[in-house]
């Protein structure tokens, strides 16, 4: 049997989903989220929020124009070496 | 860019890549667009000076992700809306959780919060946890590159971390009822 408990199991919750854990914790606390289902709804919920945060937030990218004024300063950078 | 030198392709080929990461985490820190913009710009030049001290091939983003941090506390402002100063260690995370979690207990509420109100969110949290927060759970870095990022212990990571998670669930719930995505639970009085 599994030496995870739901107590030990919800406190290694959120380094779990981001594997974090070692190789060992890691096994013990997904075999007990396959045999209890209030921590496998649990870990669903910090799971779905995770994976909003994922993908709403880390959508934004460096406007073209910086871009390119950040190139011209280091090319301008380079040449004045 | 047509570099020609060594140092100059490197550059390119590892730090370049990582300029949307830049923007976003200064966008978070500035609060502000155009002072995001500025605080990228320098990084990347600061950057470009000190580029013989950055080992080839180590973690390129957490050494620009450092650099952009301490540009930001030195020369930058803080945003004008600074958060109301609070004890972090205090905030007691739990009893909101768990109303959340009876009325919507997988959390699908989460996928109909449209961005724009999910970055508000974010840049509401207090500056500790906001940074973390990002480092971490949008960026994904470990928790060990954060920690050596802001100077902090791994540990102060990680309990910084879960209550900026549990602050931002409970003001995204909040959110989520005022908009209708999800019933709150009638609680008898």
């Amino acid at each position: 049997m599994s030496g995870v408990d739901c107590a030990k199991a919800m406190a290694h919750l959120d380094d779990y989903l981001r594997q974090e854990l070692t190789q060992e914790l890691m096994v013990e606390v997904r075999r007990h989220l396959e045999h209890c289902r209030p921590c496998f709804k649990h870990a669903r919920f910090e799971e779905n929020f995770l994976i909003m945060l994922e993908t709403r937030a880390a959508r934004e990218t460096c406007p073209e124009k910086l871009r390119a004024r950040i190139l011209a300063l280091l090319r301008a950078e380079a040449r004045d070496r | 860019m047509a570099e020609p030198s060594a140092a100059g392709q490197t550059f390119d080929q590892e730090a370049l890549p990582h300029l949307d990461a830049l923007y976003r985490v200064a966008l978070r820190l500035t609060g502000d667009t155009s002072q995001a913009e500025d605080l990228v710009q320098d990084t990347m030049l600061k950057a470009y000076r000190s580029w013989q001290q950055y080992r080839p091939g180590t973690n390129a983003k957490g050494w620009l992700l450092t650099i952009l941090r301490n540009t930001f506390i030195n020369d930058y402002r803080r945003r004008k809306h600074e958060p109301i100063a609070m004890d972090l260690e205090t905030i007691e995370p739990y009893a909101l959780d768990r109303s959340i979690q009876e009325v919507d207990p997988e959390g699908s509420f989460f996928a109909q919060i449209v961005d724009a109100r999910v970055l508000e969110a974010i840049d509401a949290l207090p500056d500790e946890f906001r940074e973390v927060l990002v480092l971490s759970d949008v960026e994904g870095m470990r928790y060990a590159e954060i920690a050596e990022t802001l100077g902090i212990p791994v540990g102060t990571v990680k309990s910084r971390l879960f209550r900026a998670r549990r602050q931002l669930q409970a003001d995204l719930y909040s959110h989520a009822v005022e908009m209708g995505y999800i019933q709150p639970r009638e609680t008898p009085t």
